[in-house]
């Protein structure tokens, strides 16, 4: 019997791919598919045998966003609090992705709606197949972007651009986000090709990984200052790892390094 | 297995002992006996002349979340009173050797009080830090209603308080709860790298510096300055203020000998 109901969750070559499956729905989220998918990054995280992680879904969504039908989020007599599904549901799923220590590659099968386009935008390497959809959709219920998308798209794609990518909901494609640096291939291949990418990573150092990727997020986010002093903590750490010491003996060698992650 | 571990020397420096926490399954809750423990083994490195710094941490998942509820749910106000922990804190307090706490994961309730008690905190990015005592019915008492306002003021220390929210380690520096953040993989190596810098130093002056600043949270500012004042004339009659001017003005590295 499996752990999950709503996501398939497979282990093969240390590459942990977790798979969206709520075909019927246009794999939108309900509360416990998100807490599915947050337990599955968290077994990736804790499993040594695990380098790298996909994170895809089956049929011709990725991902659409909040299931409307839970009751939760409906609006009836009842005031609805819609900041505690983010805080309690959506803003831990982005934050699982964005803190994850192994790489988190997202596979964007198909149409990316809503707070979707937020899980699809965490990823840290992102492939897209062709053609595929991208589209807000919070204006036409009267809401405004949220679980990161705000952040994500304005720092891609300028004030301007954004503004009228969340007001008038007018499609971006994977192209177009490819383009704007929010996405690194389009590829009809679409698994071969985020496949590709987790065997050239689980091939690297683990720390060095974590390190690169925690860098640049803290970058976003910091002075050029506190950039460099990160660099130093990440620089003085790893130079003390034995995965160093080989990287350095495999490069005077002139052979593949063998990285043990220690 | 011993529920506090020894690193000593850590990394090879005999002048750095590293203390962890070690009750992984219970997020290093800090009962009774584990506070006891850590007491104990400040005093026993505070005799120990090469010890210069200590560093007290937990692991990734936590520096150490609250105390031993289940002992505490039927507890009365008697068992309270005569339990030790006061005294502890009290020796804990007593300790004149730099205490750098390194955080990681949740420094939440009496794990957070152990934080402030120490000299200052480095964390990694992803520490948490928050009083939830109000959550179950009780409120902070080791210092998190008292140190903490008097490290992030009024405002900031009631809202935590009251409410119980935790705050991440990037807000715990912007209203100064903390020193340093780093990224959580390199916090240990990073909190060595302080604590080597500050083994550096006269053991003396280090020692004079921890009391004026600690005597600053209880003084008046014009008594402070005249106690402050009084730690400064005493490092002139020790050697190490001589060898280190000396040091300064011969372009050398000081030799202190903490005498």
């Amino acid at each position: 019997m499996s752990d999950y109901s709503y996501i398939i969750y497979d282990v093969q070559d240390r590459t942990a791919t977790i798979t969206i499956n709520r075909e019927e729905v246009y794999n939108a989220l309900n509360a416990d598919a998100k807490y599915e998918i947050v337990k599955a990054i968290r077994a990736a995280n804790k499993d040594s045998e695990v380098r790298s992680i996909i994170l895809t879904a089956k049929g011709k969504a990725f991902c659409t966003g909040q299931d409307l039908n839970d009751r939760s989020v409906q609006a009836g007599e009842k005031p609805v609090d819609l900041g505690n599904t983010l805080e309690t549901e959506w803003n831990p799923l982005v934050q699982s992705i964005r803190n994850s220590k192994k790489i988190v590659i997202g596979a964007i099968n198909g149409v990316s709606a809503g707070a979707g386009l937020s899980v699809a935008l965490a990823c840290d390497y992102i492939v897209a197949a062709p053609g595929i959809r991208f589209i807000s959709g919070f204006s036409k219920l009267g809401l405004a972007p949220d679980a990161g998308s705000s952040f994500t798209f304005t720092r891609a794609l300028g004030q301007k651009r954004t503004l009228d990518f969340f007001l008038f909901n007018e499609p971006l494609s994977s192209e177009d986000l490819a383009e704007a640096g929010l996405i690194n291939f389009v590829a009809a291949e679409l698994i071969e090709k985020a496949n590709e990418v987790s065997a050239k990573i689980n091939a690297m150092a683990p720390s060095c990984v974590e390190l690169i990727k925690k860098n640049i997020q803290l970058a976003a986010e910091s002075t050029f200052k506190e950039s460099i002093n990160n660099e130093i903590y990440a620089q003085r750490f790893l130079g003390n790892s034995e995965d160093y010491k080989e990287g350095l003996s495999a490069f005077f060698e002139k052979r593949a390094p063998n990285f043990k992650g220690n | 297995m011993s529920e506090l571990i020894t690193t000593h020397p850590f990394n090879n420096d005999l002048r750095i002992a590293l203390l962890k926490l070690n009750r992984p399954k219970v997020l290093n809750a800090l009962t009774t006996d584990l506070l006891q423990e850590i007491v104990s083994e400040l005093r026993r490195l505070e005799d120990l002349p090469e010890v210069r710094c200590i560093i007290i941490t937990g692991d990734d998942r936590a520096f150490a979340a609250g105390a031993d509820i289940l002992k505490m749910a039927e507890a009365t106000a008697m068992d309270q009173l005569n339990d030790k922990r006061l005294r502890l804190w009290k020796e804990f307090a007593l300790i004149s050797k730099p205490i750098i706490a390194a955080v990681n994961g949740f420094a939440l309730g009496g794990g957070h009080e152990l934080s402030m008690a120490c000299d200052f905190v480095i964390a990694g990015e992803e520490a948490k830090f928050g009083q939830p005592e109000i959550n179950i019915g009780t409120t902070p008492g080791a210092g998190g209603t008292q140190r903490l306002t008097r490290a992030v003021g009024k405002n900031k220390a009631m809202m935590l308080a009251l409410t119980g929210e935790m705050i991440s380690a990037r807000e715990a520096l912007e209203c100064n709860l903390i020193a340093k953040v780093v990224p959580s993989m390199t916090l240990l190596q990073e909190s060595f790298e302080v604590a080597k810098k500050i083994a550096d130093k006269s053991p003396i002056a280090t020692k004079l510096i921890k009391d004026s600043i600690n005597k600053s949270q209880e003084m008046s500012l014009s008594d402070g300055i005249e106690y402050e004042r009084r730690n400064f004339y005493l490092t002139f009659a020790s050697e190490d203020q001589k060898e280190g001017m000396s040091a300064f003005l011969e372009k050398r590295s000081p030799e202190y000998k903490g005498n």
